[in-house]
């Protein structure tokens, strides 16, 4: 049952990403992958505000494996790093890696904090 | 539409299989397996179907889209990996943190270069016309 509940929310996330990496690459382009970045850095952020705020099994589920689980995406993010390393851009590689790791848990952290602040 | 909807579609398969295998495999010794296992297999996946042309050409595209998109993207996540690590680092349990880390990114690299290297591999064979 709370599978279905993770799938759903799932599927509200992936729209979602898919809605913000079209936009992203219309208004910027897609010669350096911003949109996954933006995707991750803010999935990491809402997922710590969420637990930080201590919500119950349902909406954690929901939410956090659901939505946030399904909007950001490992699997785009290390494509790219393969792609960009595909075509000798280096220092791209070493920048989307760290500032999508770096960045990534900074904010999962200050989410957390804020969350655990707020409530 | 057909796109919307197949992406839809898969990101239910694949969050409904994230969330089964994270009841599935248990937290051992404080690492999150799951998770790592999730997205090594996912990253693998989403790069071999994003090189495999000779496969794809014969789909409708809005399937190739669902399944990436959709269920790939939606399979893997970030945002855990991030809150764990986090939770691993707050628990000062740096050698796991580090661990978890190295074992995501790695692999991850790893897998998704074995993707893209068995599709391109692959898309050099001629394919049975079926």
């Amino acid at each position: 049952m709370m599978a279905v509940v993770a799938g759903l929310g799932a599927a509200i996330g992936a729209l979602g990403r898919y809605g913000v990496t079209r936009l992203v690459q219309r208004v910027y382009g897609n010669y350096w992958p911003l949109a996954t970045l933006l995707i991750n850095w803010l999935g990491c952020a809402l997922l710590g505000g969420l637990t930080g705020w201590q919500v119950g099994h349902l909406m954690t589920v929901l939410i956090g494996t659901g939505v946030l689980g399904g909007f950001t995406t490992f699997s785009t993010f290390s494509h790219e790093v393969v792609m960009l390393a595909d075509q000798r851009r280096f220092g791209a590689v070493l920048g989307y890696v760290s500032l999508s790791v770096g960045g990534g848990l900074l904010l999962a952290a200050g989410g957390l904090w804020l969350g655990l602040h707020l409530h | 539409m057909a796109k919307i909807v197949a992406i839809i579609g898969w990101a239910f398969v694949g969050g409904a299989t994230r969330y089964g295998l994270g009841v599935a495999l248990p937290i051992v010794a404080g690492f999150p397996w799951a998770t790592v296992i999730v997205n090594l297999v996912g990253s693998g996946l989403l790069a071999w179907l994003s090189h495999a042309e000779t496969l794809t050409a014969k789909w409708p595209n809005a399937l190739t889209v669902g399944l990436g998109v959709g269920g790939l993207g939606a399979f893997t996540t970030f945002s855990t990996f991030g809150l764990d690590t986090v939770r691993l680092l707050d628990q000062q349990s740096w050698r796991l943190a580090g661990l978890y880390i190295a074992v995501s990114l790695i692999g991850g690299l790893v897998m998704s270069g074995l993707g893209v290297w068995c599709a391109r591999r692959w898309w050099h064979f001629p394919v049975a016309e079926v």
